[in-house]
């Protein structure tokens, strides 16, 4: 009797309590708004292909991007690993029949509904136009769009977040099995701690700012406004004191994704594991430092910006000790090349490029060149959509038998990952130098000295449309066709990999004691 | 959980009123520049005792302890770094602002 | 099995993991409310003398014997806590009754001296009928002051609620005991909106009371 036998009507699922189902709630709710902010992508790059503005008005375009931004940061990534493989995962991994508070669980997930509805409300009525910043004075003061309705949907879906994040942090402190020390938790719930530490102390400064934004926009009263005494640059402050951290938010756990699939496809153990989690809380703390670098031009204390330029390199110290720690791993590994492989080893190949260009925008005088530029597009994209999209993906990969008991068709998922390592890299590759040449963002038309290195871009992201859209077929054909997966079919580590595929209601059959540390792989045994 | 005595509680509350009666007796005379630390410090006095008795982090464990204290520490990067770009930040008043 | 069977260790076990959870959620108050005391620092900062010369327009009366009310609910609400723990039944319920009570003659205070602002035109917006010395900073201030205040406010709101439903389950109960941990983090709940006040009152009603 597994989980997904444990009942089958509607109610079953819309009102469980498992974390295992929560996990797939919202796994499905993502992956429609993954779609809608697809769609959005879509029409920008097909936008793009022509200098001109043929395809869609300024007002359209500057609509399009909002809600490309506002629903892939807060809908699609933010919750991406953490409430679906997350959910899913840290019980499971940490010897826990549920988390600790499986009600807030369920509530977060209809919190979230709850903010997507706004969402989809304010596209139906026509969208809004400040793209995902809010900054002030233009959305207080300027915008004639439904910037209230977004900020709301925003505002509420936070809460889902601040759930997620305390039921984690709870569940790990105080849930873990006998022998389940600090030091012998795998990764990836040591990312989704310091994950869950950066969405409790960030996301209700977010909450509050946004509430203050539209309290000025309704009655004309607030603190951002010079004419009203306030500051604009305050909203900045505030808005990327949550804003920065989030993105650790993101590329976080597809770090520790990430280190769960090269060490069982390496067959050896994490090199320097402690350094490993001590990286993860290093940059979920040095994330909070650093803000200031998005304001590096805003108007903002040329001294402050000097304090944030520095403290901004410093986050590349965890960062690197974690791409080398997972080279080092691969090192006389016995690497197989299997479709989660492909993808977490695209996420380090793609996650060190969009790391080193953050460097280069860090740099106080490079910055000003490159600030709302092209490049500055395709630094983050390379850090959320070659990093934390692809991890997703790998980490769907690997754990799709524990999670629906089938095996997805392998050679079709490696042909996908391959064409999305592709697709990404002729899209968001080109934008780099759009940047560099100094294409400004946030345009629908542009000088027709850019049209080449524009249309390549739209090329690869109509590759990367059909690399996406594979992962859907192949899954949803897996599920009905798919060959029964075995409880452990990659002959991995891990207390999830314990347990039968997929998992009973509880979890486990008999409790599980841990008596060493995790990733206990030997490259000289082979992978089946 | 073990609790702490009741008299701990009234000791606490007469503690608190004899606070409020200062900071507002103190906040009558004037202390220039230190009125606002004065009556800050009272208001970090009270919450202190509130959340160490009232509250038992006085025998509470590390842990909630740490997550009593990190709302404080992050706090403290919002306002020093953002107090950072205030403290000395050059403005350049537009010609038609008001002073 | 019935929970109030469930052993020392147990208990101490569930009750640990209730308080951390409600620590955590007090942590993320903590922030919401920073992002105010963020913004009040600013105008503050930026004209001292035209934020002392708003302050002279609350009512430092009521808001001093506001405070007092509300020390005092804490009281009761720490003795209501002890009593779930002791399992004394009529005890909790007459504790939480008086924590309610104190909270909603807060809320009466508070909207009596809503009332007052609002008759001398010190709401911000179309209403705000001051227009003396310093009036930007006036209306800064009254705005921080109706935003602060008034979300403080809500979270009273939801704790009187709270402790409301908490004393007429406790009335149905055999055994108090069953709702311990949910009234531990209540109380914590309940000073943590205590705490939050604290803060509010010098920063509102205590700025320039001196001649």
């Amino acid at each position: 009797m597994s989980y997904l036998t444990e009942g089958f009507s509607l109610r079953s699922w819309l009102f469980t309590k498992d974390h295992k189902r929560i996990g797939i709630l919202y796994a499905i709710a993502i992956t429609g708004f993954f779609f809608l902010g697809g769609i959005a992508a879509t029409l920008i790059r097909m936008e793009l292909a022509t200098p001109a503005g043929d395809l869609v008005g300024a007002d359209t375009y500057n609509k399009l991007f909002t809600l490309h931004g506002v629903v892939m940061v807060w809908f699609f990534l933010i919750p991406s690993i953490p409430s679906t493989l997350g959910n899913f995962l840290v019980p499971l991994m940490i010897g826990a029949r549920e988390v600790a508070f499986p009600r807030l669980n369920i509530l977060s997930w209809w919190i979230y509904v709850l903010g997507g509805i706004f969402v989809v409300l304010t596209l139906v009525l026509g969208g809004v136009d400040t793209g995902w910043t809010f900054y002030t004075p233009y959305s207080t003061m300027f915008s004639n769009s439904y910037v209230v309705m977004a900020a709301a949907g925003v505002f509420v879906v936070g809460f889902s977040s601040i759930l997620t994040g305390l039921n984690f942090i709870v569940t790990i402190h105080r849930m873990r099995a006998p022998g389940m020390t600090w030091f012998r938790m795998p990764l990836f719930v040591w990312s989704q701690y310091a994950t869950s530490l950066i969405l409790v102390l960030a996301t209700p400064v977010l909450a509050m700012t946004l509430t203050l934004m539209a309290v000025e926009r309704l009655w004309h009263i607030g603190i951002f406004d010079p004419a009203l005494g306030g500051d604009p640059l305050l909203f900045q402050h505030l808005f990327w004191f949550y804003s920065h951290p989030a993105v650790y938010i993101m590329v976080l756990p597809a770090m520790g994704v990430a280190s769960e699939i090269i060490t069982c496809f390496a067959r050896k153990r994490v090199f320097g594991y402690k350094f490993m989690a001590y990286a993860i809380l290093g940059i979920a703390g040095f994330g909070f430092l650093v803000w200031g670098h998005h304001m590096f031009v805003s108007g903002q204390s040329i001294y402050a910006g000097m304090v944030f330029s520095l403290l901004s390199y410093m986050v590349a110290v965890p960062s690197a000790i974690k791409v080398f720690n997972w080279t080092a791993t691969l090192y006389k590994g016995s690497i197989e090349f299997s479709a989660p492989m492909l993808y977490a080893l695209g996420f380090v190949g793609l996650f060190t490029v969009g790391g080193l260009t953050g460097l280069f925008l860090a740099a106080l005088a490079v910055d000003v060149h490159l600030t709302d530029t092209y490049f500055v597009v395709a630094h983050f994209h390379y850090i959320m959509v070659g990093g934390t999209v692809m991890a997703y993906l790998g980490g769907l990969h690997f754990w799709w038998p524990k999670v629906t008991g089938r095996m997805y068709p392998e050679t079709f998922a490696r042909v996908a990952a391959v064409v999305m390592f592709f697709g990404f890299n002729l899209t968001f590759f080109p934008q780099y130098i759009l940047g560099y040449l100094g294409m400004p963002r946030r345009y629908h038309e542009y000088s027709p000295d850019f049209q080449l290195l524009n249309v390549l871009s739209s090329a690869g992201a109509s590759i990367l449309a059909v690399g996406y859209l594979l992962p859907l077929v192949y899954f949803t054909w897996s599920i009905f066709r798919g060959r029964r997966a075995p409880p452990n079919p990659w002959h991995a580590k891990g207390l999830e990999w314990a347990t039968t595929s997929p998992p009973p209601k509880d979890n486990f059959d008999t409790m599980p004691e841990v008596p060493t540390v995790p990733y206990e792989y030997d490259p000289r045994e082979v992978a089946a | 959980m073990t609790q702490p005595a009741a008299r701990a509680y009234w000791i606490t509350w007469v503690m608190l009123l004899a606070l409020l009666v200062l900071t507002f007796a103190l906040a009558h005379v004037r202390l220039g520049n230190l009125n606002a630390a004065v009556s800050l410090a009272i208001g970090a006095m009270k919450a202190l005792l509130v959340a160490l008795v009232f509250m038992k982090l006085r025998r509470a464990s590390t842990l909630l302890a740490v997550f009593a204290v990190a709302g404080l520490l992050a706090l403290a990067i919002l306002f020093g770094l953002s107090g950072a770009d205030y403290a000395t930040r050059a403005t350049t008043p537009a010609p038609w602002t008001s002073p | 099995m019935s929970e109030h069977t469930l052993g020392p260790a147990e208990r101490a076990w569930r009750s640990e993991t209730v308080s951390l959870g409600m620590w955590v959620f007090l942590l993320t108050e903590v922030m919401f409310f920073g992002v105010l005391f963020l913004a009040y620092f600013h105008v503050r900062h930026a004209d001292p003398e035209g934020f002392g010369i708003a302050s002279r327009h609350v009512h430092e009366w009521l808001g001093t014997f506001n405070t007092a009310i509300l020390l005092t609910s804490s009281l009761s609400m720490a003795l209501a806590v002890q009593a779930a723990s002791g399992d004394d039944r009529k005890r909790l319920v007459r504790l939480l009754a008086v924590t309610g009570l104190l909270g909603a003659a807060f809320m009466g205070v508070k909207a009596t001296e809503y009332f007052l602002e609002w008759k001398d035109g010190l709401v911000p917006g179309p209403g705000f009928r001051y227009s003396g010395a310093h009036r930007r900073t006036v209306e800064e201030f009254f705005f921080l002051y109706f935003v602060m205040t008034g979300v403080h406010a809500i979270h009273l709101t939801v704790g009187i609620g709270a402790v409301a439903w908490n004393a007429l389950v406790a009335r149905r109960e055999r055994h108090v005991t069953r709702r311990e941990d949910a009234i531990e983090a209540l109380g914590l709940y309940w000073h943590f909106v205590d705490v939050a006040w604290v803060f509010l009152y010098p920063f509102f009603y205590l700025v320039l009371l001196y001649k």
